[in-house]
């Protein structure tokens, strides 16, 4: 077979390898997306990929069964942007600390993060919940806050990327200026930093928004619900037989993140290998 | 002079005070303190916490049900992980190819890893409508005539099982392949350029060329996943009842832990000692494929190796 024919039979079989793939990937999506809008015996009767026009009566039969979708919105909100704020504030802040200076221990406590990336720490949460509730502080959000004060997975990324941005020049003539250390930090390196530290609060947003887990654990009162765990009082009896409310209930807490993740993909994509791969 | 400079203080420490104290807090004490409950009878209601020495690793191992749980886990993981790195290979591989040059690549990387950041819990429950006995699957699958009549997956073993491993497979393969699309993207092209003028056929120079210089690469995704892995608990635990069902099928560590501490007397100590070992092995398996993959052919420096 002469090569020119063979690169391309072999490209067309790589394209429809990819396009199979993608419609996997797309289509349960497109689907929780599409049956949202359609009502329960429109569902019943057959599988549709259009969307119709039934989201706002799903939405009146989600909130007559008691689901306060837009307090779970609130919720979960909240508890990710401050998870956020804190997470990328004291990563970049303890990434900075080991790049920029020279004290003693300083490999010893790099190599240390490296591990504590592999470990998982999320088998301790049962040992985390009873040392909350002797503070009194389970089924409060600062439960779930806290311990982002320390995430190793974020300092990795924001040294992986301060490595790449820190510029000693600029360091000294600050210094030169009269300007304190952690002033330097956050008036100088910060804003150099910026598209790290976003990158690196993306990510922790949607951590934060999808975690259940711990939520599941920590949190008690049903006021205090965050959305995963509200989505999980779908399963329940009071929906039976309600799929269109129920498929709404579950493309509201997806829809945010498609949104974030069209609006960002390039900053996800780039920030998804960093620290893994040194390029 | 002197004086001045033994009273100057080393910023690197003031800027990783917080983290440290962070860590002890909230990090290494829970840890601890999960160690010490897993050797008491802790319960939630009555406030008993008597000391119990071994009492509930030895119940524990005497307990089939966790020896079911540490099984389901390992083998709900591999079997998602050996395709999801498979495909994932091949696709990175085709991805970079300076040859077949394939179009919009940055387009299909985005939508493959699209899943990766969707709510568990959403996906879950998504997931148990399409299969329920009334679903979308069984209309499609029975009008179209594939199978004569709707099949129960939620009740039956096999399907519940494939569905979690399909499910962890559809989050994971396109941050993987991205992953080590960044890890063959970094060679060099001139190591290709001189496996080509050795005359190397494609299959070896990804065996020779490619393969090792990804090896670190491929540790960090082998360990970062093994340790997600044993971790498994939204999707099977949203997929069903939440107890693994049917028959155990879909129980991982995770939801035992969790059915122990929620148990109707809540007993924290069970659950404390089912935590710490799975602690203990994913660590140790953890810090064991790293030191087994760790950099002996390749040619870049150790400490680059290890990020």
């Amino acid at each position: 077979m002469n090569p020119k024919l063979q690169l391309n039979l072999q490209r067309g079989l790589i394209y429809a390898f990819l396009v199979i793939l993608l419609l996997i990937t797309l289509i349960p999506v497109w689907m929780l997306l599409v049956n949202a809008t359609r009502s329960t015996t429109q569902i019943q009767q057959g599988v549709g990929f259009l969307p119709s026009t039934h989201m706002v009566e799903n939405y009146k039969i989600l909130l007559s069964k008691g689901l306060d979708l837009p307090r779970g919105f609130l919720n979960s909100f909240t508890v990710a942007i401050i998870t956020t704020i804190v997470t990328v504030y004291f990563s970049f802040l303890t990434a900075y600390g080991i790049i920029v200076y020279d004290f003693k221990g300083k490999k010893a406590f790099n190599n240390f993060i490296l591990v504590l990336v592999m470990i998982p720490m999320q088998l301790s949460i049962i040992g985390y919940y009873h040392y909350m509730s002797l503070l009194g502080l389970t089924d409060t959000y600062l439960s779930l806050i806290l311990p982002s004060i320390a995430s190793a997975l974020g300092v990795f990324f924001a040294k992986a990327y301060l490595d790449s941005v820190v510029i000693q020049d600029l360091i000294d003539a600050g210094r030169v200026d009269g300007a304190s250390e952690l002033g330097i930090f956050h008036k100088i390196m910060f804003p150099i930093a910026a598209p790290g530290a976003f990158t690196l609060a993306i990510f922790s947003f949607v951590g934060a928004w999808n975690n259940f887990f711990n939520a599941y654990i920590l949190i008690t009162t049903r006021d205090k619900y965050t959305l995963p765990m509200l989505i999980q009082t779908l399963r329940g009896d009071v929906y039976r037989h309600e799929y269109g409310a129920i498929y709404l209930g579950l493309a509201a807490s997806i829809i945010p993140i498609i949104i974030i993740y069209f609006m960002f993909s390039k900053f996800i994509v780039s920030g998804i290998s960093m620290g893994a791969v040194k390029e | 002079m002197l004086r001045k400079k033994t009273f100057k203080i080393n910023y690197g420490y003031v800027f990783i005070t917080p983290f440290i104290i962070g860590f002890l807090l909230f990090g290494l004490y829970p840890v601890y303190h999960t160690l010490a409950l897993s050797f008491t009878n802790t319960t939630m209601l009555t406030g008993k916490d008597d000391f119990v020495g071994l009492q509930n690793f030895i119940r524990l191992f005497s307990d089939n049900t966790f020896i079911t749980a540490i099984t389901n886990t390992w083998q709900l993981w591999l079997m998602n992980f050996i395709p999801q790195l498979g495909i994932a290979i091949l696709m990175a591989v085709w991805f970079t190819n300076v040859r077949l040059r394939i179009k919009a690549v940055g387009v299909w990387r985005m939508l493959f890893y699209m899943p990766n950041l969707l709510m568990p819990a959403a996906i879950a429950a998504l997931f148990f409508s399409l299969f329920s006995y009334y679903g979308p699957v069984n209309q499609v699958l029975v009008r179209t005539g594939i199978i004569p009549e709707a099949i129960d997956y939620i009740r039956n073993p096999t399907a519940m099982r494939s569905l979690v491993v399909f499910i962890q497979w559809w989050m994971w393969f396109g941050q993987t392949t991205i992953i080590l699309m960044a890890a063959m993207s970094s060679i060099s092209l001139s190591l290709y350029e001189a496996a080509v003028i050795d005359g190397a056929r494609d299959w070896q120079m990804f065996r020779y060329v490619t393969l090792p210089l990804i090896k670190p690469v491929m540790a960090y995704i082998l360990v970062t996943s093994l340790v997600g892995g044993m971790q498994m608990f939204d999707i099977p635990y949203l997929l069903t009842d939440g107890r693994g069902s049917p028959a155990n099928s879909i129980l991982t560590n995770m939801i035992m832990m969790y059915m122990r501490f929620r148990s109707n007397e809540g007993h924290i100590g069970a659950a404390a000692a089912i935590g710490v070992m799975v602690f203990i092995m994913t660590t140790i398996v953890a810090l064991l494929i790293n030191y087994l993959l760790r950099d002996k052919d390749a040619k870049v420096p150790a400490k680059e190796v290890r990020r």
